[in-house]
């Protein structure tokens, strides 16, 4: 519901009339030409721009508290988080600035991926090629397939990696011993426990995920599904999904006549014990979530054996960004191994890193194999093991938009 | 009263400001669902609207949830304002409660009633407690159901107070007892409410009704706590279209937006109607 | 009889309410506890931490809504007195108008306005929630100024004038204190009427004003009961102080205006 108080689109947010600081640094030929020393000169004492989604604290403050500080102590830039309900309106700004021609944009960075990655990226808004220039950008192996494309999206050097999220479900060991582990598994199980399993209803972004996994199962796997939109084929794969999880519904909680409508209210049903099985992108939220009192401490995270997407998400700066140096200055210090191992544990986020631990420093290396996981947390290694591409984003629309009228009306 | 006049000039300001904000509002979100703002006249979103089942079904839950709220808070109501005009032990409470019901915002209550009605809320597990029910399938779905109970017992829970301080005022005003001479000449005391107080209450209950009704109807806070994922109430689906990412929508968003005004719009034809 | 039923009608008046209070004092309460399992003070001590937007969302929403009362009072008040106090052709045409925005919804009125708002500059800002504000509660001053009008006694400005004095005196002396009581109970009524807005302020206000009713939604719907119990409680606070201020008021006078909703 917090997607409920989504931002409008379009021109709905008046970027112009905010007066922000220019370092100067618009022009970006300069930028590329200049060496990394000189760049942190051009950035020192300015600000930066950064526009996030802001629904969970624990983020907030890391960006805010953590990366905020360091920008400050060490090289004078003032980092500015501004909160978001959907990433989409950063987008909207930026395109809305950039078609009005204007030069100096309020936006420096976007927390981003998938669909608006591929929006940015298809309409020159993302500023590309100079990812080069970050040094810790040498900790981060580009030729990982899972970084080196968002969503199906080939990145090349248009964002920076971030974080790394898998999806993965959960249990109450307390209740269920034997959770179903596979999808075929899962819908045995929902027919041998009817009303315990449901899932929002798409478009809620982790609903839809979990439909999408469906769908992957019965195109014979995440390889049947590589590269553009095929209508023929997601007719025939379309079918059998969507015939499936209608025949699914009379085993389903109150019997499919209705979904939750956010993810959220799937956790609450989960906590009240209405359903036995949770799911998330994030399986640290398990976790933290225990520790919140939310779920139970018999709560278990735990991955697919046939895998569960994952992907990455990126920080974008936008081709028309006020505060280039700075901005750079800002993705370098998110990339580096202190940076990613603070990101990492699971008191601050618990969220999986994209750098390789071995490319960076002993300290840092030590600190990633010392991390400790909350007992409800499945590993991100064992997760690992098996996780799925994303989907093109012309997939996963069409695969919401059949959910919705064929499944969930 | 001072009797005939022509005060334009203290109309004028607040004339105006409804002309511009209420009525330029209404006019803009009908040009916009002829896809005006983006060049234009089209009557797309309009027969996509119409066409579409889904748009039907939310109209006629919709419709169910106002009629039911309104016909039921207004038996309700009337029942209360009639307990409530006598002195019994608790009046003062209630009558209280009443007063402080009506300052609570409806996203308030809506959230309280979730918490109290739902298969895991507060009543299910006092039941729960008490043996009743085994877990929280055992508590029958009072919310999130097929016919609204939920946001049907929110509204009720909401105007019963509205409806019953309105018609206790206007008995106040009636005198302390206009069935008496009714009473005297041998009619029993329900015959005598239904014969003489009920005609007088009949323009402040209309009134009344005609409010909740379109409340009811229109309003988007309640539904989207309490409803169902489908078929949701025409607002909430008005809402979706509105902030949908495919702009395309928008238009859409308005011809909702005006269907919901449309049928308000002949309430208040209605109310009006029978006030004379 | 008249008890017990009184009684019920007690009961299932506060009972919503009880989960909402108890939510703001507990960790983690989920089914089957009746009660919660760990009462304690932190989901209030969270809300009004440094961090916190609560604190100014609080300020937020009441400022707007004193603004919006402030203006619809300043609006409402002359053209109550005009439809109390007069006859004239058109009257009933030009009540329907005014009153008109109580019947639509808000949801009917706010996408349209968004519109001109936006090419106005008014987006994302307080100023265009305070005026979008005037729509739902400008009606309410209207029908309440009207009703006090209509039982007003021109006479006695009619005689203070006879005795020569000028119209502002008039309306300081003579108009204002009688019309007082009835100001206060419309201005207050205008105020919670502002107070509980969400759809006009989400769409006007773009989610950048954030206000009482926004948090309440996005901590429900976030899933933090225990905050969103904060908000219910402290929306509460405004409607039991009007209450008390007005309370005389309301029973006092057999007011045909029955209250806001």
């Amino acid at each position: 519901m917090v997607r409920m108080m989504a931002g409008l689109g379009g021109a709905l947010i008046l970027a112009g009339g905010m007066a922000h600081a220019q370092d100067g640094t618009s022009d970006t030929e300069a930028l590329l030409g200049q060496s990394w020393d000189e760049i942190v000169e051009a950035a020192r004492g300015g600000e930066v721009n950064v526009f996030m989604w802001g629904g969970a604290d624990n983020i907030n403050a890391y960006v805010s508290d953590y990366i905020g500080g360091l920008l400050e102590e060490d090289y004078g830039i003032t980092l500015n988080r501004v909160p978001l309900t959907d990433t989409a309106e950063a987008v909207n700004i930026v395109l809305g600035e950039v078609e009005a021609g204007a030069k100096a944009g309020a936006v420096d960075m976007i927390w981003i991926n998938g669909e608006n990655f591929r929006t940015m990226k298809q309409g020159d808004l993302a500023w590309c090629g100079y990812v080069d220039k970050l040094p810790n950008a040498a900790l981060v192996n580009f030729d990982n397939p899972a970084i080196a494309n968002d969503f199906g999206t080939p990145v090349e050097g248009c964002e920076v990696p971030w974080s790394r999220v898998q999806f993965a479900f959960a249990h109450d060991t307390a209740r269920t011993d034997a959770p179903p582990r596979s999808i075929p598994e899962l819908l045995g199980w929902a027919e041998a426990n009817p009303g315990r399993f449901t899932y929002p209803a798409p478009p809620d972004f982790t609903g839809a995920a979990f439909v999408r996994h469906v769908f992957t199962h019965f195109a014979g796997g995440a390889d049947a599904l590589i590269g553009p939109f095929d209508q023929a084929r997601f007719d025939e794969v379309a079918a059998e999904t969507w015939q499936i999880l209608n025949d699914l519904e009379p085993s389903l909680w109150r019997e499919g006549a209705t979904y939750p409508t956010s993810i959220t209210q799937l956790q609450q049903m989960f906590a009240n014990q209405e359903v036995d099985l949770f799911f998330t992108y994030d399986p640290a939220e398990v976790g933290t979530a225990v520790v919140n009192g939310i779920f139970p401490e018999t709560a278990q995270s735990y991955g697919l054996t046939d895998g569960t997407l994952a992907n990455t998400n990126y920080m974008v700066i936008p081709v028309n960004a006020a505060n280039k140096a700075a901005a750079m200055v800002t993705q370098n210090l998110l990339l580096s191994g202190e940076a990613q191992l603070e990101k990492a544990q699971p008191d601050v986020w618990g969220a999986a890193t994209v750098i390789e631990p071995d490319r960076a420093s002993q300290e840092v290396q030590a600190g990633f194999a010392a991390l400790e996981r909350h007992p409800s947390v499945v590993s991100i290694e064992e997760l690992g093991q098996a996780a799925l591409p994303e989907l093109q984003a012309d997939w996963t629309s069409a695969i919401e938009d059949g959910w919705i009228a064929n499944v969930g009306n | 009263m001072i009797g005939r006049g022509h005060p334009w000039l203290s109309l004028a300001p607040a004339l105006g400001v409804t002309a511009v904000l209420f009525g330029g509002g209404l006019v803009l979100g009908l040009m916009g669902s002829f896809g005006m703002g983006r060049g234009g006249f089209t009557f797309d979103a309009w027969s996509a609207v119409l066409s579409e089942g889904r748009v039907w079904r939310s109209l006629g839950l919709s419709l169910w949830i106002a009629f039911a709220s309104t016909a039921l808070a207004c038996v309700i109501g009337l029942g209360a304002a009639l307990l409530l005009r006598r002195r019994f032990p608790g009046q003062g409470l209630a009558r209280l409660l009443f007063q402080i019901n009506l300052t609570i915002p409806h996203a308030v209550g809506a959230l309280g009633i979730l918490w109290l009605l739902s298969q895991s809320g507060f009543l299910a597990r006092l039941s729960a407690g008490t043996g009743l029910i085994d877990g929280p399938a055992g508590f029958p779905a009072l919310t999130q159901d097929r016919y609204a109970i939920g946001i049907i017992a929110h509204y009720v829970w909401k105007e019963v107070p509205f409806i019953g301080l309105i018609l206790l005022a206007n008995m106040q005003s009636l005198g302390d007892d206009p069935e008496a001479a009714a009473r005297s000449l041998g009619a029993s005391p329900f015959a005598a409410m239904r014969l003489v107080l009920l005609p007088l209450l009949r323009p402040a209950l209309i009134r009344a009704g005609a409010i909740v009704f379109a409340f009811s109807f229109g309003a988007w806070e309640v539904p989207v706590l309490l409803g169902q994922s489908a078929p949701t109430a025409l607002p909430v689906l008005a809402w979706q279209r509105f902030t949908d990412p495919d702009l395309a929508a928008r238009p859409e968003a308005m011809a909702l937006a005006m269907l919901i005004a449309l049928v308000s719009a002949l309430l208040i034809r209605a109310a009006f109607a029978g006030r004379s | 009889m008249r008890t017990a039923l009184g009684l019920v009608l007690i009961a299932a008046l506060m009972a919503p309410l009880v989960p909402l209070a108890l939510w703001s004092v507990a960790r983690g309460w989920f089914f089957p506890q009746i009660l919660p399992a760990t009462w304690t003070l932190e989901p209030w001590m969270r809300a009004f931490a440094p961090r916190s937007d609560i604190p100014g969302a609080l300020l937020t929403t009441t400022l707007i809504a004193l603004a919006a009362a402030g203006l619809a009072l300043a609006l409402g008040i002359p053209a109550g007195r005009a439809l109390g106090l007069y006859r004239f052709r058109g009257k009933a045409l030009v009540e329907l108008a005014l009153l008109a925005p109580v019947i639509v919804p808000g949801i009917a009125v706010g996408l349209g306005v968004h519109g001109v708002f936006l090419r106005l500059g008014l987006t994302n800002s307080a100023l265009g929630v305070v005026l979008v504000h005037l729509v739902p509660t400008l009606p309410y001053v209207i029908f309440v100024m009207s009703g006090v009008f209509a039982n007003y006694d021109a006479e006695a400005e009619a005689q203070a004038r006879s005795l020569g004095a000028r119209p502002l005196q008039v309306l300081w002396h003579v108009m204002l204190p009688a019309i007082a009581p009835g100001v206060m109970v419309a201005g207050l009524f205008a105020f919670l009427v502002s107070w509980s807005q969400y759809i006009l302020t989400l769409t006007i206000g773009g989610g950048r004003v954030v206000t009482l009713p926004l948090l309440l939604y996005a901590q429900a719907g976030a899933g933090r009961n225990d905050q969103a119990g904060v908000l219910a409680m402290l929306s509460l606070a405004p409607g039991l102080v009007i209450l008390a201020l007005v309370a005389r008021q309301l029973s006092g006078r057999g007011m045909t205006f029955g209250g806001t909703r």
